[in-house]
């Protein structure tokens, strides 16, 4: 930790920020995003975990938000680290702020992050759990970012939360990592074209979210009304249509960090993935 | 009317290779040992490989197939970027085999056909075949003709991966490219250049033509002259025979370092299709050239240091003659004759034992054309510089003036880095890696086609000719230096200076 701030301001983050530079203990040169975060407390394990993984791999500025509404005093907490990773092969290093929002603070995240997003690079905004749709955090963050990454299979109240969330697509380019999960049975699934043309039903053991959205890829995809059974499991491991075993396609392992990175790297929207969702 | 799989639409997949089976011949060198198996486990590694695929090493050499992969095994450990995975490697293996036969001198060819067709029914590669001469060129030409005779044995498609040097100059390289056309299409024939296949020298297109800002500079108005460099630190390592008759023009000027300068001044191609990116490249070979005889200097390195160690001179090699009249350094002064780099000098230099490994294209612009400053305030600016650093240290840099804080008005060159290692923290792919999927693809982009070897050579053999009748005073340049002084003259005729680094 380069810096650990109680009840600060914004000026004194940005301060201190340029006061770490990068340059004189490593050979970072480049950003290319800026990489924010709203982690409840109940996520912040699991976040923490992920940042660690992304390791080297994405040159940027992560401003994760630790949002504490509760909290007695309206405040701003800061921690600045600065990481360094030396198995990448060069010095490298990354800036992390960390950012308590207590206290009615949580309100108005936008005004905080909007002085610390680097100038000219994207902005990538992960959300941890189910956002909280028409809520002033999370439309006031959509309004500074440029793409929202979520992981649907983090949701309660499925399929019902994706028609709120098919409603922000107009305003930000949407990345699920559960959709991203079902990429190898889609693939799978495309292989039995022209037959699939007609399916009727598909049966998915796995989890709510990835079923919800292979059967609207399908609906949407397909033109037609497909009806979904679903087995409960953690990940996908089996799935039929209409009686017929899919084969998912061979891919590499992707840990939660790799499907992270690999978002972080997309910047359009993705209409097959809103069909799908507006399909569930 | 073939209805479109609306499910393929929007899937991000590894684009992978149709089955296929991959036939090295060489498999016992070096070259198979240290960049094309590691290249090729390191796309296993990444699934890019197909599903059904084999690897048929070729060789005189007595092998069993337990040998070749348990070599290969040791290879990917030694050379290979990525750490040995025992699962990837079973996979791979399970498709190797090693054939030692002697089909150039003999009749192994029958062999290999009856272990292919196997192969095809057994693994399921489809009667593809990618054959990659990976020989001394002495072979190619019977290898085609052996391969070429018997094409229609099997039914897939065919492609043919020729190492270079394609050729010892013009006619030889027309009279090989004729052997191989009998029995092979153009578009069937990857002509391998690994300079194309790094990354930066790709990013070189990124930078050009992707960005606003740069092409619009990028001509005979605002730049001074380019400067090509590809240095090398090491000696021959044990390649004299190959060494003493091709020397540096033809070892690295003839094909690397052309093809650098045909894409630093290429035009915009319409879209990035092999023969786009291929047909711009050849206009530039072709309206290149070289103004005279002393705009061309040699040299050949003597006994020195490098990295604080004494080393040999060229003439001590082992298996080099005593009296060897072959340059291991080329610097030139070449021109492209067009409408957007006519009389812009391009110098450029190859050598061995050079001061450090740096291969970089640098585009210097010209000086401000009337700074309202005092004269002292700018001692020692420099000027604008564009550097593509493609190897070591990858990224690109830009020299440029700035203020220097305080008092006054003081101007000194700061450097502006962009780092590639720094922005995509990923390890760059090796560039055998790229070529290799890029042939199994059947993309042709990154290799070189009959008639850019042909210019290139057209370029070489002008230059060389004037060589045969001269009795150069060799050596001339000490290991660990940046050459014989010739080539600080060549360019400081022109009141310039090779870039200091």
């Amino acid at each position: 930790v380069a810096a650990s701030l109680k009840d600060t301001t914004v000026d004194e983050i940005e301060l201190r920020l340029d006061a770490l530079d990068p340059h004189a203990e490593s050979d970072q040169r480049t950003n290319v995003l800026t990489h924010m975060a709203w982690v409840p407390p109940e996520w912040s394990r699991a976040a923490g975990r992920v940042l660690k993984g992304l390791g080297p791999r994405i040159p940027s500025r992560t401003l994760m938000l630790h949002p504490d509404p509760k909290a007695g005093a309206d405040r701003l907490d800061a921690e600045l680290e600065h990481e360094c990773f030396p198995e990448a092969g060069h010095d490298l290093c990354a800036e992390v702020v960390h950012l308590r929002l207590l206290g009615r603070t949580a309100k108005a995240p936008a005004s905080i992050v909007v002085p610390l997003q680097l100038p000219d690079l994207p902005v990538f905004l992960r959300w941890r759990g189910k956002p909280p749709f028409g809520k002033p955090e999370f439309e006031q963050l959509v309004g500074v970012a440029d793409r929202l990454i979520v992981d649907s299979d983090e949701w309660p109240g499925l399929p019902r939360a994706y028609q709120h969330l098919s409603e922000v697509f107009d305003r930000i380019a949407v990345s699920d990592l559960a959709w991203v999960r079902t990429l190898r049975w889609r693939a799978g699934l495309a292989e039995l074209w022209p037959g699939i043309r007609a399916a009727r039903v598909l049966h998915v053991t796995g989890p709510s979210a990835e079923a919800f959205l292979l059967a609207g890829w399908l609906r949407s995809r397909l033109r037609r009304k497909i009806t979904l059974r679903r087995r409960n499991a953690t990940s996908v491991t089996e799935i039929e249509v209409d009686g017929t075993r899919v084969e998912p396609a061979r891919l590499p392992f992707a840990s939660g960090s790799d499907l992270l990175s690999e978002q972080l790297e997309l910047h359009v929207r993705d209409p097959v993935y809103e069909a799908a969702v507006r399909a569930v | 009317v073939i209805e479109k799989n609306p499910l393929r639409e929007g899937l991000r997949l590894p684009v992978v290779p149709d089955p296929c089976a991959l036939v090295i011949f060489g498999a016992s060198g070096d070259l198979t040992r240290r960049k094309l198996f590691p290249a090729i486990y390191s796309l296993a590694a990444r699934s890019l490989l197909p599903e059904r695929f084999a690897v048929v090493g070729v060789a005189r050499t007595e092998e069993t197939d337990a040998e070749f992969k348990a070599r290969m095994k040791d290879a990917v450990r030694e050379f290979g970027r990525d750490k040995l995975d025992e699962r990837v490697w079973r996979r791979l293996a399970s498709g190797m085999h090693y054939l030692g036969a002697d089909i150039a001198g003999g009749d192994g060819e029958d062999e290999l056909l009856d272990l292919l067709a196997e192969l095809d029914r057994g693994r399921g590669t489809a009667g593809n075949r990618v054959f990659y001469l990976a020989v001394p060129p002495a072979a190619f030409s019977i290898l085609v003709e052996k391969l070429g005779r018997r094409r229609n044995e099997w039914s897939g498609w065919t492609r043919l991966i020729v190492e270079k040097p394609f050729g010892y100059d013009r006619a030889s390289a027309r009279a090989l490219n004729e052997e191989i056309t009998a029995y092979f299409e153009e578009g069937e024939i990857y002509r391998i250049d690994h300079y194309l296949g790094k990354e930066t020298v790709q990013n070189l297109l990124a930078l050009r033509f992707a960005n606003g800002i740069f092409e619009p500079i990028w001509n005979r108005q605002f730049v001074d002259h380019v400067e090509i460099t590809v240095a090398e630190s090491i000696g021959i390592e044990g390649r004299a025979s190959f060494y003493e008759r091709a020397g540096a023009v033809r070892d690295v000027f003839q094909n690397h370092l052309l093809q650098l300068l045909a894409l630093t001044a290429m035009e915009p191609p319409v879209d990035f299709t092999a023969d786009s990116v291929r047909n711009e490249k050849v206009k530039v070979l072709r309206a290149m050239h070289t103004p005279g005889a002393k705009h061309v200097v040699r040299g050949q390195y003597g006994p020195g240091w490098i990295e604080g160690k004494p080393v040999l001179g060229y003439r001590q090699e082992p298996g080099v003659a005593r009296d060897s009249k072959t340059e291991t350094f080329v610097a030139a002064k070449l021109y492209v004759d067009n409408w957007r780099w006519a009389d812009t000098p391009f110098y450029v230099r190859v050598g061995k034992r050079l001061a450090k490994r740096e291969t970089t294209i640098a585009i210097q612009f010209q000086a401000a054309p009337h700074p309202p400053f005092l004269k002292e305030a700018a001692e020692g600016l420099r000027p604008t510089v564009l550097v593509v650093h493609v190897q070591p240290d990858e990224g690109v840099s830009l020299a440029i003036g700035a203020k220097v804080p305080g008092q006054g008005m003081m101007i000194r060159t700061v450097l502006m880095d962009f780092l590639y290692g720094g922005a995509f923290r990923i390890e760059l792919p090796e560039a055998y890696e790229r070529l290799i999927l890029d042939c199994l693809l059947g993309d042709a982009t990154l290799f070189t086609r009959a008639d850019e070897v042909d210019e290139q050579w057209a370029l070489v053999d002008a230059i060389v000719s004037g060589w045969s009748r001269d009795r150069p005073v060799f050596p001339n340049y000490d290991a660990g230096t940046w050459g014989p002084t010739v080539a600080d003259q060549l360019i400081r005729r022109d009141g310039r200076e090779w870039r200091r680094r």
